[in-house]
């Protein structure tokens, strides 16, 4: 996989999370790995096709869930949160998939990409594609993130 | 009080979506794939839609080029993450007045609707 396809969701991973949830997010490390097996609780995962095709897979913990949630209904009750969580964390995914997508698409390319399917709790198995995987990890002040990127190059 | 239809997937998006645009319009339904929004759409005659892409069942661009096909007067604002050049022009091409790039500031939304009926 080339590095260069990770910059982009670097860059809409930060401006997606201080825009949609208010918090600034600092890059932890980056690791490369041969799947993109997430390692927190909480897991979104996106297929992309076109000039690049993969898998992306965004991983959380319930914290940082729930902060999500709770920055993207203000006003909603703890009670209310809870049953949104996947569709809020799925619509980060989204959105963050979908703005790197614009940036790796560039003038001529165009990438698609697949509705969020969410995993969560430990007791599912899920094989995931052996595909070379750059795993960047995020902190911030309400818990880390970590993004699995796993592209390769596709066709326009 | 001009009528709006809500097409996303995602429920939080379909809330937000609504409390930005029910201070400023009616809004009369909401669907969270392309085939329901063309069910909704032909019962509830709304005044506008609007649309995001990335959706199971059926597709938002799909959606567009039904729901204009059969209905050429339909105002279809998109809504949606997938904002790369080909993507927009596809739609803008395709009878979508206009196109609008998630994350959005809550006044591009009632600024897009309001100038569908200017």
């Amino acid at each position: 996989m080339k590095v260069e396809y990770a910059n982009p969701f670097v860059i809409a991973a930060v401006q997606t999370f201080q825009k949609e949830v208010g918090v600034r997010l600092s890059r932890k490390d980056l690791k490369v790995k041969d799947s993109p097996v997430p390692s927190q609780a909480l897991s979104i995962i996106i297929g992309v096709t076109g000039a690049v095709r993969g898998q992306v897979v965004l991983s959380m913990d319930e914290n940082v869930a729930m902060a999500v949630t709770k920055a993207m209904l203000p006003g909603k009750l703890p009670v209310e949160l809870k049953k949104l969580i996947n569709s809020a964390v799925s619509e980060l995914a989204n959105i963050i998939t979908g703005q790197a997508s614009i940036l790796l698409a560039g003038d001529h390319g165009k990438i698609d990409i697949t509705p969020p399917a969410i995993i969560s709790g430990g007791a599912l198995k899920m094989d995931f594609l052996n595909l070379q995987t750059i795993c960047l990890s995020f902190l911030s002040e309400v818990g880390t993130l970590e993004l699995n990127i796993a592209l390769t190059e596709g066709h326009s | 009080m001009k009528r709006g239809l809500i097409v996303d997937d995602a429920t939080v998006m379909r809330m937000r979506l609504r409390d930005i645009l029910q201070t400023r319009f009616e809004v009369v339904g909401e669907a969270e794939n392309g085939q329901r929004a063309l069910e909704l759409y032909a019962q509830l005659k709304p005044d506008f839609v609007t649309m995001d892409i990335t959706m199971a069942e059926m597709n938002g661009m799909d959606a567009l080029k039904n729901l204009v096909a059969r209905h050429p007067e339909a105002k279809v604002v998109m809504v949606s993450a997938m904002g790369q050049k080909a993507m927009v022009f596809e739609a803008l091409s395709q009878g979508a007045r206009d196109f609008i790039i998630k994350p959005f500031d809550p006044d591009r939304v009632v600024m897009a609707i309001n100038r569908l009926f200017d």
